[in-house]
């Protein structure tokens, strides 16, 4: 399935986009979705490993399943205040 | 007794005269400190003169994220209140992006509570700062 993931901050900077649309095995839960974004993105693959993934507006376990609807929101370093 | 958080975002600089109203009656009895802290946008980063800060806020995660924080904070540090506004969008050089309002019955919950507060808000809820240099 393809799932769309909202980019934020320094992470939409460097994509250049406010969100990409990720393709995922339909079984695929929070981890697998960062790695995907790792592999297909090579403009955020560095920025990657200090991210999490936000499911639905909470931030999601790295096994937590991902569902065609659902929205997606990479979240990186923040900078608040 | 406690009161709920009261969040707030604007967009642009926080007004330098920006009230929450008025404390509830059965808190401001509890209430012997009131600390008011204030971001503001500082001139220089990283040795670079700035012309602004442009805020950009994931809501509604961030809105909630910043309630839950306070909620934690006014139970761990028993206060009477913990309230927030914060900006979005551009914040110009000397201008303010953040107030916290902390209400207890002693400085010291007030203090640590404040701190504390700040600390995790600029980790865990997602609002992001880019520099518009000058």
């Amino acid at each position: 399935m393809r799932v769309r993931v909202l980019l934020f901050g320094p992470y939409a900077v460097a994509a250049n986009a406010g969100h990409i649309d990720v393709d995922v095995p339909d079984n695929a839960n929070a981890s697998g979705v960062l790695r995907s974004i790792s592999m297909g993105f090579p403009a955020l693959a560095a920025m990657v490993a200090g991210a999490r993934l936000a499911v639905n507006h909470s931030f999601a376990l790295d096994d937590d399943a991902v569902r065609a609807g659902d929205e997606l929101a990479l979240i990186g370093m923040v900078s608040g205040g | 007794m406690s009161t709920l958080p009261r969040i707030v975002i604007v967009d642009g600089p926080v007004p330098e005269d920006f009230a929450f109203g008025a404390a509830a009656a059965s808190e401001s009895d509890e209430v012997g400190a009131e600390l008011v802290f204030d971001g503001i946008v500082r001139r220089m980063e990283a040795d670079r003169p700035l012309r602004a800060l442009s805020y950009e806020v994931y809501s509604p995660m961030a809105e909630r994220a910043i309630e839950e924080l306070a909620r934690a904070m006014i139970a761990k540090h028993t206060l009477a209140s913990l309230d927030v506004v914060h900006s979005r969008g551009l914040v110009p050089v000397g201008e303010r992006s953040m107030r916290v309002v902390v209400r207890a019955a002693h400085r010291g919950e007030s203090l640590a509570a404040t701190g504390e507060f700040i600390d995790r808000l600029k980790k865990d809820v997602p609002i992001w700062k880019l520099p518009v240099w000058g």
